[in-house]
Parts: structure tokens; C-alpha cells; sequence
């Protein structure tokens, strides 16, 4: 008994090193970016200038609003799409190739999905452009959008649905009454694990940009052609941190989708309100 | 009448349902199969003509690149089994150590890592690991070393190290759904008929969470083999795997060989997937996530 604790403490210690060993790396860029240790140390104390430095240049700033887009439309684009493919799966004849087909952008690297789209529209004759950024966004976003979404409806008990057709719901009607403000934590949980996503995707992005530039494939490109600083220290400092933020945000939501999904069907659906917890028992 | 609005209601739906999977087809099928032919294509200057010919792969495979294919599937399978032996035991513990909300919230500590962008985690790693960075410096003031290791940074090692941290995250995933999905009156029945954890574990666990693990094989492998950014930035000047091979054709437009080489990489990946599709039922994998809450 004592050699299995004994065992399970050095298991706990070794997960505490893996995490330590992959949180490590979010800390160098905040130091670099105020002027702490490193390379750009010199002696002097902390500094926020290179903060205030990022605003006033103008590629960023174009970078950043084209990375906003971006994860708008990704944002909604994905899980939209998810959704959609998650009923396929659970409506269509064969949900394992369905499945399989919607998975696939996980297990192709990034740099054969971007050429290939590349590839593709340079046969159409097409431009690179904004919506050439969001298309590989959002077939990289699919796969991740569509899990998230099935396990929420995993959650959801189809006999609602027979219920609300036996009522004499139509199928939209049932859709968007009863099993949609069910499923919305699992819809919303998508949507910004979506936009996660889009806001630090590099290597799919720079294939297919053209004159264009996202925040992450301004940092790329740059580190490329004259190597790192502190002003883009500061930039991933705030990506990172905005990616911290996004998430725990999400997370808290996820905590508690109650207040949110059972108060809109109140009314004619009565069952929707005392079923709101299942999804996320 | 009436029946015919019901067959235009169902097959408007239909149509709908299918919607996703038209666009995967149209967006990322059609666009790899692009990729395929192209690279039989002729190379006319810095455009591309169509037509039937082996110049690409005979160029790749006769040249100097072959090796890149050689260390970049040996690197991808280094890559995949050293971040298998830290995420299966993750996994286990998570699934059979931990209450449900603690193990939620511990995957939500290992998703967040992941995903912040992946080049940024390497720019540290390029610090971290540098003849001056701080684990030299440790090393030295622990009198481990006399002198700061150049093998640190702009090696194997560092590869290694960057893809291990950039892909494991996410190979916890498949493989605690694989366990968490699994029938637990197996194990105790298995525990009835006198057979020790050890035995358990490698005749009921481990075969039952073969699926997850395999996922996870395949993700591992699908990121390690293609990432192109990771090499550039540890591996040093000439350090090539298959990623950045690919974008340093393309930096000379020469877009069949650039169109072969990704479909090589592409071909590898489909070919392992395909052996998870035969090898697993993807429906009693999915019945699992299905179970499974995030």
C-alpha cells in the first residue's frame, strides 16, 4: 500500500513537471517585452514603452484588424457549420464516414492544407484575400467545433424532440424551441474555441495571405526577415494573454449555462426549463 | 399537396446535413487532389502546365531530400512515442485517480497551453534553451555542468522537444475518452479472477483504450511530420523536416515538387488514418465521446 502511494505522489509530481514544462514557455516573452533579462536586458528597469510602440505602426494595426475579422467570421462560420454536421452524424446514413470526413483538417499539417488551398486558388485564378484566410480557418476550426458540439448533444435527450413533433412542432419549429437552447453551451463553447483558434494560426494562414497580414503571420514574418524584439515581445505578451482570457471565460460559462439557456423558451416549452441542466451535468 | 411540401421540407434539410460535408469536400478534398495532380505537372518556368510526368518525385527522391523524408519520419516517430509515454499516464491518472469536475478542470490546464500559438511557445523555448539562457545558467550554478551545453538548442534535442510540447497536449484527449469510456466491471471482473493490476492493465485496459491511443498516434505523428515552423526555429541553419522543405520549394516557385512533397506527407497521414478507420470501430469510439462532457 505504501509503495502504491509512494507511486501515485511521483505520479502527481511528474503531471506537476509536464504542466510546469508546458506553462514555462508563456512567461520569456512578458520579460522581454517590459525589458527584463534576456537579450535585451542592458541594465536598465522595466519598461511598458514597447507596449505604446505597438500602435503606432501601421502594418500591425491593418494586421490586427484583419486578425478581428478573421476570428469574426470564424467564430460564427465553424460552429455554424458544426452544427450542421454534428446532426449529419446523427441523422445521416453513415455517421462514421461523416464523422471521419468532417475530422480530417485535424491530421493534415498545416503546411500541406495551406498549399493545397493556395494551390486551388491559383488554378481558379482566384486572389488571395480575406476570404481565402477565413475558408482555412474555419476548416481548421471544423473538427474542434464539431467534438465540442457533439458531446453537448450527447447530453440532450432526443424524446424532447418526439415530444415537441407529437405537439405538432415542425422540425425547425422543435429545432429552434427545444433542442437548440439546450445544445447553446456546447454551440457557444465552440464558437470560441473557434475564434482561440483563428487568433493563433500562423502556418495555414501564410500560405494563403497574399497581401494581407493576421497578427500571428506579421510576428512570423518578422521574426524571418529581421528576428525578434521587444515590440514583438509585447505583441505576443497580449496574445497570449487574450487567449488566457478568452478561454477562462469560456470555461466560467461553461461552469454555468443555466441562467442562460433555460430562461428563453419559457412559456410554450415548459420541460425546456427544468431540462436546461442536463446538458451540462 | 401536401406531400410534396413534406419531400421539399425533407430533402431542403437534407441538403442542409450536407452542407458541411460539401464543404470539406469542395475546400480541402478537391484542393489535396489539386495538390496530387499538380505534382505530375510540368514546370514552365515559374508556372505549371498539366500533363503526366515523374520529374517531381524523381527530383525528390534521387536528391538530397530523400534524407529530409528519412529524418522526418524518424524524428515523427521519436516525436509520437516520446509524447505517447507522457500522455497515456496523464490520461490514466485523470481517468482512474481523479473525480470527473477536478479531471475537467485539469484538461482545461492542458488545453490552454496548446493553444496559445505554438511559434510563440517556440520563440521561448529558443531562450529557454540557449548557451545563455536560464537552464545553462541552472545548469552550471548546480555544478551539473562546467561549461554551457551547445547540444541545448539547434539539435535533435531541441526539435524534439519543441514538437513533444507543441502535439502531446492534445494526444491526453483521445486517449483519457478511450478510458473514460471504458467499461469498469471489466477491470473489476478481471480483479475477481485474481489477475494483479499489472495484468489487469496490460489484458483489459490497455487493449480497450487501443482506439484513443491510436488517435493519438495519428495526431501526434500528422503534427510532427508536417510542422514546418518548430525546425526553423531549433533546429538551426539547414535543419530541415518535411514542413519546411516544403515552403523552401515554394520559396523557389517550384510548385511541382512543393505539390509532391506535401502529398507524400498527406499520402502518410491518410494511409495511417485509414488504418484506424479499419482497425477501430469509429462508432463505439464515438459512442464514447458522445458519453464523454466536456
Amino acid at each position: 500500500m505504501t509503495a502504491r502511494s509512494l507511486g501515485r505522489s511521483a505520479l502527481w509530481l511528474a503531471l506537476a513537471a509536464v504542466l510546469l514544462l508546458l506553462y514555462l514557455p508563456l512567461v520569456p516573452p512578458f520579460l522581454f517585452s517590459v525589458g527584463v533579462g534576456g537579450p535585451t536586458a542592458a541594465g536598465e528597469a522595466w519598461t511598458l514603452k514597447w507596449y505604446g510602440a505597438l500602435a503606432g505602426n501601421p502594418v500591425l494595426v491593418a494586421a490586427a484588424g484583419t486578425s478581428l475579422a478573421v476570428a469574426a467570421v470564424t467564430a460564427v462560420a465553424a460552429p455554424a457549420l458544426a452544427l450542421l454536421a454534428a446532426m449529419a452524424v446523427r441523422e445521416l446514413r453513415m455517421p462514421r464516414a461523416v464523422l471521419m470526413l468532417v475530422l480530417l483538417p485535424l491530421f493534415i499539417s498545416g503546411v500541406s492544407m495551406g498549399l493545397a488551398t493556395a494551390l486551388f486558388l491559383r488554378q481558379l485564378d482566384l486572389a488571395p484575400s480575406l476570404a481565402s484566410i477565413c475558408l482555412v480557418h474555419t476548416l481548421w476550426a471544423l473538427p474542434f467545433a464539431t467534438l465540442i458540439i457533439l458531446t453537448t448533444m450527447a447530453g440532450f435527450d432526443p424524446v424532447y424532440l418526439e415530444a415537441a413533433y407529437t405537439a405538432g412542432a415542425t422540425r425547425w419549429r422543435a429545432f429552434r424551441d427545444v433542442e437548440f437552447p439546450l445544445i447553446r453551451p456546447g454551440v457557444l463553447g465552440a464558437a470560441s474555441f473557434s475564434l482561440i483558434l483563428s487568433f493563433n494560426e500562423t502556418v495555414r494562414t501564410a500560405l494563403v495571405q497574399g497581401p494581407l497580414n493576421t497578427v500571428q503571420t506579421y510576428i512570423w514574418s518578422t521574426y524571418l526577415q529581421v528576428g525578434l524584439s521587444p515590440t514583438l515581445y509585447a505583441l505576443m505578451s497580449l496574445l497570449i494573454l487574450l487567449t488566457v482570457l478568452l478561454l477562462v471565460l469560456s470555461a466560467v460559462r461553461r461552469r454555468a449555462p443555466q441562467s442562460s439557456s433555460g430562461t428563453r423558451s419559457a412559456g410554450s416549452q415548459p420541460t425546456t426549463t427544468s431540462m436546461a441542466p442536463s446538458p451540462s451535468s | 399537396m401536401r406531400i410534396s411540401s413534406q419531400l421539399v421540407a425533407s430533402l431542403s434539410r437534407r441538403a442542409l446535413l450536407a452542407f458541411p460535408i460539401l464543404f470539406v469536400t469542395v475546400f480541402l478534398i478537391v484542393p489535396l487532389a489539386l495538390a496530387g495532380a499538380i505534382s505530375f505537372w510540368q514546370r514552365v518556368g515559374f508556372r505549371v502546365r498539366p500533363a503526366f510526368r515523374l520529374d517531381a518525385y524523381i527530383d525528390f527522391f534521387t536528391g538530397v531530400r530523400l534524407f529530409v523524408l528519412e529524418r522526418g519520419l524518424v524524428v515523427a516517430a521519436e516525436v509520437t512515442l516520446v509524447s505517447l509515454l507522457v500522455a497515456y499516464p496523464i490520461a490514466y491518472a485523470l481517468c482512474f485517480w481523479m473525480r470527473r469536475s477536478t479531471a475537467r478542470l485539469v484538461l482545461v490546464l492542458f488545453t490552454l497551453p496548446f493553444l496559445v500559438n505554438y511559434i510563440i511557445r517556440t520563440f521561448s523555448w529558443s531562450w529557454l534553451l540557449s548557451r545563455t539562457g536560464p537552464v545553462n545558467a541552472m545548469l552550471i550554478a548546480a555544478g551539473i555542468v562546467d561549461a554551457p551545453l551547445d547540444w541545448l538548442l539547434y539539435s535533435d534535442f531541441a526539435v524534439m522537444l519543441g514538437l513533444v510540447t507543441s502535439y502531446m497536449p492534445f494526444m491526453i484527449f483521445p486517449i483519457y475518452l478511450a478510458l473514460a469510456g471504458l467499461d469498469r466491471r471489466l477491470i473489476e471482473a478481471s480483479w475477481l479472477l485474481g489477475a494483479n493490476r499489472v495484468r489487469t492493465f496490460l489484458r483489459i485496459t490497455l487493449p480497450l483504450s487501443m482506439s484513443g491511443v491510436f488517435a493519438a498516434i495519428v495526431f501526434g505523428f500528422a503534427g510532427a511530420f508536417g510542422d514546418s515552423a518548430v525546425p526553423i526555429i531549433l533546429g538551426g541553419t539547414g535543419y530541415q523536416l518535411m514542413g519546411n522543405a516544403i515552403t523552401s520549394t515554394l520559396d523557389v516557385l517550384n510548385y511541382p515538387l512543393a505539390a509532391a512533397m506535401s502529398t507524400i506527407v498527406v499520402v502518410v497521414m491518410l494511409a495511417l488514418l485509414a488504418c484506424w478507420y479499419v482497425a477501430f470501430d469509429l462508432q463505439a469510439f464515438l459512442g464514447k465521446i458522445l458519453r464523454w462532457r466536456f
